[in-house]
């Protein structure tokens, strides 16, 4: 094991995991001096009846200050600042988050402006501007994904001056985060698909990007050996109480490695292809992660290769020379794929030909190809990814991803 | 991992290890909220060097800062007080402890006494209830860490604190003071370490997030502990080690296990032995023990200790056995190391007959006394008595 | 028991108040003979403008645009409006990637650099350091410092961009 010239590892997050992890919530708040939360959620989990699963959860010991569903699937200033007045109005003590990405955004803006005191919600945008601690925040996460219920930053959108601000400070973590299985029973097979393999894209990427450490790199073994396990089996039979909660501890393990490690160039990529084109996250983590691989690998071959065994086993493992480790890993994943898209009846996407809108229309048309690759020069995952990526590097891996061949390596331009 | 039953797991501190990780004190002291923090170490048991490394992180930071390095080994609450005072006096936000043991300890506590703003610090006991957050408090481990230093406990003289808000929020692993002056103290830290860590791993309760922890833990000990003890120019392997004693105050945070813990923690209230010495001689017959319950549990560990090849090539009813040799390579290397200077069993350790009886005493207490009893039988505890 | 006010680290300071200045300088001079660097600087607006340096006192390093030229002003954060502060967490941290023993790309991996400002823009900056670092390092250092050193450029272009950047960055052109 490696241990770096310089590392920092953080997690302060309290994880409370189980199939009756809700139950213990009135005695986490009370612990933390809170009785009144605001919960803070949106229309589609509520309709999915998993608020009400909360609710019922916290019968004892606690008064519900407030339940607010109308959280946009993008995050909103004006909705943060609505729902912090709902705080302050109904005299809430605590926020508990229930949902996704989004949800958790805009709760921990919510809680910056209650525990601030904040007109304005700019002033403590960036790195560095929170200080002290906030008020309680407890994250109930409805995906098995994104591991937001375990990162710092939080991205707020100002739709009227079109401004987007993004917030990092270890005061944003949720104090405790609840992983239940009946937060994610209910999740239909293609989303359990596309966000079960932004959790592995965390938890590889995470494994070789060049912020990498012990800790980061144990938590990524148990993420990759938990979700290869469990993802097909969850998503061809959604209500494998077992297979949920191992989901739901893999993707959290992940969020916990890549929010100390970073993220590269699969992130890089699918950043700039959800701006560009509006593809769900997970989706293109699904179709770039073998190639994120492919691209790194003359300089990560033996740091994937170390992902083989507790991806696929000891047998896959003992069958396999030493060689052929890492390539192995990258077919691995793209059975994954293809599992799943058989799974899904085709609706998982392999590659982004195949992505397509509720209309049956093409959402990543070839001719975009540059205009993605050029936005990823802009997006800060860039940074960490092992090998340097410019406009012609980020062009020939979408170009592959789009088609769905594998990369040709002997393209990439090496130093 | 059986996930059925549920878990809960925390680890509050963040860990900054490696090169010049104490020049970025002032910049974590800030993100706290801190300015004017003060210093809880001891000339004698930190050292002096090690206090001017400190002092010179500041570097150009324009902070204004308090030492107080006058804890000993046998500090009590008196001190507590005394600090405590200084504290308010002095208007100081936030506390760094330097050293390992006692000193952390004195420092814990005097947090407890200012964040509880408490009239008299002389005043805590074991009874008193630790509700909200502490202030913040970062800790400093030298290579005369304990690995309790990080953990949710605090003991002066028989006080004992058990909270979670006890820990810090930040540990300082920097090679300049982690570095070992002395073999048998670095063999002491980690088998302290190891031993703590091991028993919460090959319990049938460990979560994947502790086991995060004791993985990267034991792999490093496994891999360094050796190295640290005989280079001691080693740089590299002590921050190693430093950083497994430091992952091994979360582990022992989050488990019930405690089997060794126990088991040295007797000895070093009673003896003032280190744990680590008598935590290392029981390691084997505790693993013997756990071997004849449950063979699986300990399978993993030889993933663990010995890597994936060694793991995958062992047929699985060979794994238990492999990972105990693992094990006694492991400390045969050191007692190797030290030669002779760490006594692999009580008898040699030299322990008087009365303080022997004073140990069985306290043991006979604990609700599992009878099987500690055994263990310290078979590391040559009672052939004394006899 | 005794009270302590930080003193000062002079000589490291001044060892990065020297890097600091020779390297505005460098960018200037690139900014003028190479194409990659002017394009990188033609992707960010007019008047817009950088510091580096080091917490909590400095020494810094500004340089921006001024009516479309790339100019070094000095190391006064005050001369102009900065829209982007890369700082380095301690002087340090400052000496070792000033005296490139950690390239900017391995001291933000590994937490010793902080961005203050939108992240596109600081991805601009940083590309431009690294071509910076190229030209005025040995291949064998440069080849350290950055994480893939471009072997593809044809040699005259590095030789000549490298003396063309020295001799501007000690002119001050
Ligand atoms: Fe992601």
């Amino acid at each position: 094991m490696i241990l770096p010239d310089y590392y920092e590892f953080c997690c302060r997050v309290q994880i409370v995991a189980g199939h009756d992890a809700l139950e213990k919530i009135p005695a986490l708040l009370a612990e933390m001096g809170a009785k009144k939360p605001l919960i803070v959620t949106d229309k589609g989990v509520a309709a999915a009846g998993l608020v009400d699963i909360v609710v019922n959860a916290l019968k004892e010991g606690v008064t519900i200050g407030g339940i607010a569903d109308n959280v946009p699937p993008d995050s909103d200033l004006k909705v943060v600042n609505q729902l912090a007045g709902l705080y302050r109005d109904n005299a809430c003590d605590a926020i508990i988050a229930v949902g996704g990405g989004s949800v958790m955004d805009t709760a921990k803006g919510v809680n910056i402006v209650v525990s601030e005191n904040a007109t304005d919600l700019m002033a403590f945008s960036g790195a560095g501007a929170l200080n002290r601690r906030l008020k309680p925040l407890v994250a109930i996460p409805t995906t098995a994904g994104t591991g937001s219920e375990v990162t710092l930053v939080a991205v707020i959108k100002d739709h009227e001056k079109h401004q987007k601000m993004l917030f990092t400070s270890y005061f944003l973590l949720p104090n405790v985060s609840i992983l239940d299985s009946r937060m994610t029973m209910t999740m239909p097979p293609f989303i359990t698909a596309m966000t079960g393999m932004d959790a592995l894209s965390h938890a590889v990427e995470g494994y070789y990007c060049l912020q990498k450490n012990p800790l980061s790199d144990a938590h990524s073994l148990a993420a990759v050996n938990m979700i290869h396990q469990y993802l097909s089996m969850v998503t061809k039979n959604p209500a494998d109480k077992e297979g949920r909660l191992a989901m739901a501890v893999g993707a959290c393990l992940a969020g916990i490695s890549f929010s100390n490690s970073m993220v590269g160039i699969v992130h890089n990529l699918g950043h700039a292809t959800g701006a560009v084109c509006g593809v769900p996250h997970g989706i293109c983590m699904a179709v770039l992660l073998p190639y994120g691989l492919e691209y790194n690998m003359h300089k990560r071959r033996d740091i994937i290769a170390e992902l083989l065994l507790p991806m696929a086993g000891e047998d896959v493992y003992l069958k396999t020379p030493r060689a052929e480790r890492a390539d192995k890993v990258v077919s691995l994943i793209r059975q994954m794929n293809q599992d799943l898209n058989v799974i899904t009846g085709g609706r998982h996407a392999r590659y982004f030909s195949e992505v397509k809108d509720r209309d049956g229309k093409q959402m990543v048309p070839r001719d975009v190809l540059p205009e993605i690759a050029k936005a990823a020069l802009f997006d800060g995952a860039t940074i960490y990814n092992p090998e340097d990526s410019d406009y012609e590097d980020n062009l020939l891996v979408l170009e592959a991803a789009w088609e769905g061949k594998p990369l040709d390596r002997s393209k990439i331009k090496k130093g | 991992m059986d996930l059925t039953n549920g878990f809960a797991f925390i680890c509050p501190f963040k860990t900054n290890s490696g090169n010049k990780a104490l020049e970025n004190l002032p910049v974590e002291l800030a993100g706290l909220n801190a300015c004017k923090p003060l210093i809880i170490t001891s000339r004698k048991l930190a050292g002096g060097s090690a206090i001017g490394t400190l002092k010179n992180a500041f570097g150009d930071s324009g902070m204004t800062f308090g030492v107080f390095d006058e804890v000993t080994e046998t500090a009590d609450l008196n001190v507590v007080e005394q600090i405590r005072d200084i504290f308010i006096k002095g208007q100081y936000d936030s506390i760094i402890a330097l050293g390992g043991g006692v000193i952390v300890d004195v420092a814990k506590i005097v947090n407890l006494a200012v964040s509880q703003k408490v009239a008299d610090a002389r005043q805590l006991s074991t009874a008193t209830a630790i509700r909200d957050p502490l202030g913040p408090f970062v800790v400093i481990p030298t290579a005369a860490a304990t690995g309790m230093e990080t953990s949710k406990y605090a003991s002066l003289h028989g006080i004992s604190f058990v909270a979670v808000h006890l820990m810090p929020d930040l540990v300082i692993l920097d090679p300049r003071l982690t570095r070992a002056k002395d073999g048998k103290a670095v063999a002491e830290a980690g088998f302290a370490a190891f031993g703590r860590i091991l028993e919460a791993d090959v319990a049938p309760g460990k979560n994947p997030l502790m086991h995060a922890y004791a993985f990267t833990a034991l792999r490093f000990l496994r891999e360094n502990l050796a190295e640290a003890v005989t280079k001691r120019c080693n740089k590299k392997a002590s921050l190693a080690v430093a950083n497994a004693v430091a992952m091994s105050g979360c582990v022992i945070s989050n488990t019930d296990q405690t089997v060794l813990h126990r088991l040295g923690k007797v000895f070093q209230n009673i003896v003032h032995v280190h744990p680590g010495m008598i935590i290392g001689m029981c390691l084997y017959p505790f693993l013997d023990d756990q071997i004849k319950k449950d063979r699986s549990l300990l399978s993993n560990l030889l993933l663990t200790l010995g890597g994936d090849d060694k793991y995958v090539f062992m047929p699985e009813d060979g794994r238990p056995g492999a990972a105990l040799r693992e094990i006694y390579e492991f400390s045969y290397e050191i007692y190797a190391a030290l030669k002779g200077k760490m006594p692999p069993t009580i008898r040699e350790a030299g322990i008087q007959q009365y303080l022997m009886d004073d140990v069985l005493e306290v043991i006979n207490q604990e609700p599992d006394g009878a099987y500690l009893r055994t263990i310290i039988d078979r590391v040559g505890g009672s052939s004394i008595k006899a | 028991m005794q009270e302590i006010h930080a003193g000062g680290k002079p000589l490291k300071k001044a060892y990065v108040a020297i890097f600091l200045w020779f390297t505005g300088r460098a960018i200037q001079a690139a900014a003028k003979v190479d194409k990659e660097v002017k394009k990188e600087f033609d992707t960010l607006p007019d008047e817009f403008t950088f510091a580096l340096g080091s917490l909590p006192n400095g020494p810094w390093m500004v340089v921006g645009k001024e009516k479309g030229k790339v100019k070094y002003f000095g190391g006064n954060l005050k001369c102009r409006p900065i829209h982007l502060r890369l700082v380095i967490k301690n002087i340090e941290a400052a000496f070792l990637i000033l005296s490139f023993q950690e390239s900017t790309a391995l001291a933000t991996t590994r937490n010793r650099l902080m961005t203050d400002g939108e992240v596109p823009y600081a991805l601009s900056v940083i590309r431009i350091l690294d071509i910076v670092e190229v030209y005025l390092l040995p291949k064998l250092i440069a080849s350290l410092a950055v994480k893939r050193y471009p072997s593809w450029w044809p040699f005259g272009h590095k030789l000549a961009g490298r003396i063309g950047v020295y001799t501007r960055t000690l002119l001050g052109i």
